[in-house]
């Protein structure tokens, strides 16, 4: 209460305009498409995205030119914009801009309200940028909310179609629902220590074995499983990604579920590294069951984005894994897991993105999300098999792609905390993995193709994709490219 | 003993206590005398003598119909809810006393060593807890519709839940500009503000020729009317819906829905409701006196000193009440869509673009002539807006289009 | 003994009466209305703590605004029957009791460490005071909010707007255009129309 009073006492904080400026532009574009969504006529609407890209290439502007700037600190300690920040500040602006490729013809041509999507992505993009740079509890958690919110939304796009409802509202349900649950969490850690920003409540833990501690982390840890979908709290997800739109299934399983895992990295290292040895074995666990079922089910799969769903939450336990390795005071090897886990997010978006952009453009005109009808992909059109092929053996961790390092790093990063269990399981996890990505990479090229006509990709969807396949080759080629960006976002 | 109790209680408390007395009796007798204004201005302005049998004047008539509805029988419908039928009386009428808390009738006096202002509690949030009790008040008349288990009630109460929100956010965005401008929440400040010429006021410091056309109106009241207009209108429109008033009296309209929520209350406990009805428009007419009419400021003359800003203060109230009842005469029932379609495309944008317009001219550090400049560009974009609809401003076409394509697309 | 105590008291007991009347009274209608009684006698409590700003929101967005829109809602479905008794899912009640202990466990941690923290973290009552006489209740927080808290209170702005336009998209009825288009009615009538 002291401190209250001196915070806001006769000096207001000064804000450092410069820092923040990647958010205001984005801010800014969400508001300007919103309202230049009211004034363009019916058949101009896709204006919307052309200008949401621009807001997005700005805010990258904003993003670029921050770099080299040194840590900033704004706020009285609550964003700091460090290599960490623009490191996912940037992923996510990418992801953003192969988001609105995959989304332009879809909503187009589907007639959905277009403005108003790009705006609730838009905003729901700025959560995720914001959650780069929160490092007190209050914006951490109004990121995660703004990170959420549009998706409920967002996800019942597609009023009349019941499983766009039942998506939404299943998202809506779980998502108020872990919330509460990671409120719940924060505010005991605020009550324990009367601190919000992250380094506070670090240096008001002095003894690990406090009943209220564990009991917080817990919840915090519960409330993110959710958003991550993690195992045992992964039941929505398949059905929302199902149900909802395919570029908003993209968005979920990439900006949203890195979102979740930005804002738990940054809890966990900023926050509760010292006691580490309390929350360890939840993630140990978390790990082993979200790799283990997700790729279960995945393998039962008959539909690309149900597929898709459950492998990404296979994907997520790769990265729990790594935040399984932190002990306190081992700082090589926590170092390891810490850029190994930001290595596997940064790469994971790409090619997740990489292969729902795939999907849609399949399923566009005549198409559909089911695995069978893959089959011949190769003789119809041998550039979209190639760059889904791509994808996928990059999801599966196999070379030539980035996947393969981000596998690898992980794995090594296991091995030097010695977690030889966490290893053996994610090994084993990758074997099964390959099978079934493999599997459709199988279908498209060597099955006969049951028709002959060539499946139409639209220019701007070819060229997200092949960009997407040409970064994630480059680094598989040169892995210092994102070695050095997750050199650089230590803390 | 006494002298125990009251050094327990604490003078101040006691002082509130008497305030609280006085204003409360003051009020019933203001209430009464209001009727009889209302009843007698519209009968003039109708043509017709209205009440002139009890009394000097027919003043009594009030007194009369008072006892009459206190002998009445008071009724309860077999449907109704029993506690809550017998509460929603209470919640119409009790915050509209209330609201008057942080009203300043007048200046102040000093008795003994004391000094003690014509004003019940200076609360540094008075214009929060005279929007909080006017929330509050909504619960009179939702309750009575509800709970009268009756279908006339419950649709007049539905109707006047939805008039009453939309109102009452209208209401509060007029009371920001002001807020602004003093940059204080208490009445009593808002009022100080307001004392003085407008030839005192220092906006065009620097500028010669202004600031003498400027000394030619220091016989003109500093009062907020002056520079706040488009607030003092909004908070005016907003006040008669508030009061359920005529005419936006749409809760309780007669052709429609017989009395509305309180067509099954007789008695007594109907004359709470138009008790609190009446009261609440005393309590807006001298809200607007304070926020934009100068409070109790009036020229003093040197006998009794203390009286005149009561005087001041009483006169300015009367004369919105007049309004008040001027407008009832005068102005037909809104239809319920266009009733909504003011609240929320109107006023509600209205007041936000005029809280920007505030904002921005009392930026500090920005040149005045800068904000000068904006102030007036945006009270142009308002105006043309206002008009857009306007043929003869030639902004639109006429709509040839057909409407069916005007609806908007989407996969629904 | 004085003035504040005898408020605190009342206050205490208004509360909790109209949380527990809340929880076991039959009719929608009356839960809603005790859960005004019990959120003015929270803002009674913010008063007693200096709190004025607070106290005036509390009313007028919870007991003024939302729990409006929560009668409104009850009236016009006109749920004033009384609760069903079938509980669509089976074993909740206990599921909810687990939940519940654990919270309430949580809360009894807090309540205990919360004691000790305020034992070593300073005299918080102090330090309100302190601060409703200096800046002012409503500044104070104003100055918290504008600069400390900037961002998180911008960022809740913009979650606001969007729960706003999601409304209007989710809400919209479609209509009867809108079906010939789902139905495939070819949009060249609609050009004639």
């Amino acid at each position: 209460m002291m401190e209250l009073a001196q915070q806001v006492g006769a000096t207001a904080a000064a804000v450092d305009w410069h820092a923040i400026a990647p958010e205001l532009v984005l801010a800014a574009t969400a508001c300007i498409v919103l309202v230049a969504d009211l004034f363009l006529p019916d058949d101009a609407k896709w204006l919307a995205m052309p200008l949401s890209a621009a807001g997005i290439i700005g805010t990258l502007a904003a993003i670029v030119s921050l770099i080299g700037a040194g840590n900033r600190l704004t706020l009285a300690g609550a964003f700091e914009v460090d290599g960490f920040a623009l490191l996912f500040k940037g992923v996510f602006c990418v992801l953003g801009l192969l988001i609105l490729a995959i989304s332009f013809h879809y909503f187009r041509v589907g007639r959905y309200y277009q403005g108003e999507y790009y705006f609730l992505m838009l905003c729901s993009l700025l959560g995720g940028v914001v959650m780069s740079s929160a490092r007190d509890l209050v914006t951490i958690f109004i990121a995660i909310e703004l990170i959420s919110i549009p998706g409920f939304i967002m996800a019942g796009l597609r009023k009349g179609d019941a499983k766009s409802n039942e998506a939404a509202l299943k998202f809506f349900l779980f998502g108020v629902l872990s919330s509460a649950v990671m409120l719940y969490g924060m505010s005991l850690a605020y009550g324990a220590t009367g601190e919000l920003l992250l380094e506070g409540i670090r240096a008001k833990l002095t003894a690990a074995d406090e009943p209220l501690i564990v009991l917080s982390v817990f919840f915090i840890v519960v409330g993110f499983a959710f958003k991550i979908s993690a195992v045992p709290f992964h039941f929505w997800a398949p059905d929302t990604y199902e149900g909802s739109p395919s570029p908003v299934a993209a968005f979920l399983s990439t900006i949203s579920k890195i979102g979740g895992f930005v804002g738990l990295i940054v809890l966990m290292f900023r926050a509760f590294p010292d006691v580490a040895d309390t929350w360890r074995p939840i993630f140990a666990l978390l790990a082993i069951l979200t790799m283990t079922v997700g790729n279960m089910i995945a393998l039962r799969q008959t539909h690309i984005i149900r597929l898709l769903a459950y492998s990404g939450i296979a994907q997520s336990g790769y990265v729990l894994v790594a935040l399984a390795l932190i002990e306190p005071g081992a700082t090589a090897s926590n170092e390891q897991a810490f850029q190994s886990a930001v290595i596997y997010l940064a790469i994971y978006g790409i090619m997740d993105a990489g292969a729902f952009a795939a999907a849609v453009a399949f399923a566009r005109r005549g198409g559909s999300y089911f695995i069978e009808d893959y089959s011949g992909l190769w003789q119809r059109s041998p550039v979209l098999a190639t760059l889904l092929a791509g994808f996928l053996i990059s999801l599966a961790g196999t070379p030539p792609m980035a996947g393969f390092w981000a596998k690898v790093f992980v794995f090594l990063a296991a091995i030097e905390a010695q977690s030889y269990l966490l290893a053996i399981v994610m090994g084993l996890n990758a074997v099964v993995a390959a099978w079934y990505y493999l599997a459709v990479v199988k279908k498209m090229f060597f099955e006969k193709a049951e028709l002959a006509e060539p499946v139409e990709v639209p220019a701007v969807l070819r060229v997200a994709m092949g960009l997407a396949a040409a970064a994630l080759v480059a680094v598989f080629v040169y892995p210092r490219l994102v070695t050095e960006l997750a050199e650089r976002s230590l803390f | 003993m006494i002298g125990n109790v009251i050094d327990w209680i604490g003078a101040p408390v006691i002082i509130a206590a008497v305030k609280v007395v006085i204003v409360f009796l003051v009020l019933l007798v203001v209430t009464m005398l209001v009727i009889w204004f209302e009843r007698r201005v519209l009968a003039f302005m109708q043509s017709r003598h209205g009440p002139n049998r009890h009394g000097p004047f027919g003043l009594g008539q009030t007194l009369a119909d008072g006892i009459k509805l206190f002998f009445k029988e008071d009724f309860r419908p077999k449907n109704a809810d029993r506690w809550a039928y017998a509460i929603a009386p209470v919640a119409a009428m009790v915050p509209s006393f209330l609201a008057f808390a942080v009203i300043p009738i007048g200046d102040h006096i000093t008795i003994g060593d004391r000094r003690v202002d014509f004003l019940v509690s200076d609360l540094n949030i008075g214009l929060l807890y005279f929007l909080a009790m006017g929330s509050i008040g909504v619960y009179g008349v939702v309750l009575a519709g509800w709970a009268s288990g009756s279908k006339y009630p419950l649709l007049g109460g539905v109707r006047s839940t939805a008039q009453l929100i939309s109102y009452e956010i209208a209401l509060g965005l007029s009371l920001v500009p002001i807020v602004l401008v003093t940059g204080s929440l208490s009445t009593k400040t808002i009022v100080a503000a307001q004392a003085g010429t407008i030839g005192d006021v220092t906006v065009f410091d620097g500028i010669p020729l202004l600031q003498q056309v400027q000394g030619l109106f220091s016989f003109v009241p500093n009062w907020y009317i002056w520079s706040q207009w488009p607030a003092f209108l909004i908070f005016l429109i907003a006040g008669i819906a508030e009061t359920n008033r005529a005419p936006f009296d749409l809760p309780e309209a007669e052709t429609e829905l017989v009395a509305g929520f309180h067509t099954e209350y007789s008695g007594i406990r109907f004359a709470m409701f138009f008790l609190g009805e009446y009261i609440h428009v005393v309590a807006i007419s001298a809200m607007a006196v304070t926020l934009f009419f100068g409070g109790w400021h009036g020229p003093v003359f040197g006998v009794v000193e203390w009286l005149w800003p009561l005087v001041w203060f009483t006169l300015k109230v009367l004369f919105f009440v007049y309004l008040f009842v001027w407008v009832r005469a005068t102005l037909p029932r809104f239809r319920y869509d266009r009733l909504m379609w003011l609240g929320w495309k109107r006023l509600i944008p209205g007041a936000l673009i005029w809280i920007l317009a505030t904002a921005i001219v009392n930026t500090q550090g920005i040149h005045r002539n800068i904000r000068l400049g904006v102030f007036g560009l945006l009270f142009l974009a308002v105006v043309v807006w206002m008009w857009r609809g306007d043929p003869r401003l030639g902004l639109i076409k006429p709509v040839t289009r057909s409407r069916v394509r005007e609806v908007p697309s989407g996969n629904l | 003994m004085n003035l504040e105590v005898v408020i605190f008291g009342v206050m205490f007991v208004v509360a909790l009466g109209c949380s527990l009347a809340m929880l076991f009274a039959p009719n929608a209608v009356h839960v809603a209305l005790f859960l005004v009684g019990a959120q003015m006698a929270l803002a009674l409590a913010f008063l007693l703590q200096g709190a004025f700003f607070v106290a005036a929101i509390q009313i007028i967005v919870y007991a003024g605004a939302i729990m409006v829109l929560f009668l409104f809602v009850i009236m016009l479905l006109g749920i004033d029957l009384r609760e069903s008794l079938i509980e669509p899912l089976t074993g909740q009640r206990g599921v909810a009791l687990g939940l519940g202990a654990v919270l309430a466990v949580g809360l009894v941690f807090v309540g205990v460490q919360g004691a000790d923290l305020a034992a070593g973290g300073g005299d918080g009552a102090a330090a309100l005071t302190e601060l409703n006489q200096g800046p002012g209740n409503v500044k104070a927080l104003a100055r918290a909010l504008f600069s400390r808290y900037l961002l998180p209170f911008e960022v809740t702005s913009i979650l606001l707007v969007v729960a706003m336009v999601g409304v209007m998209v989710l809400a919209r009825r479609i209509s009867a255009v809108e079906n010939d288009r789902r139905a495939g009615v070819p949009a060249a009538e609609e050009e004639a129309a």
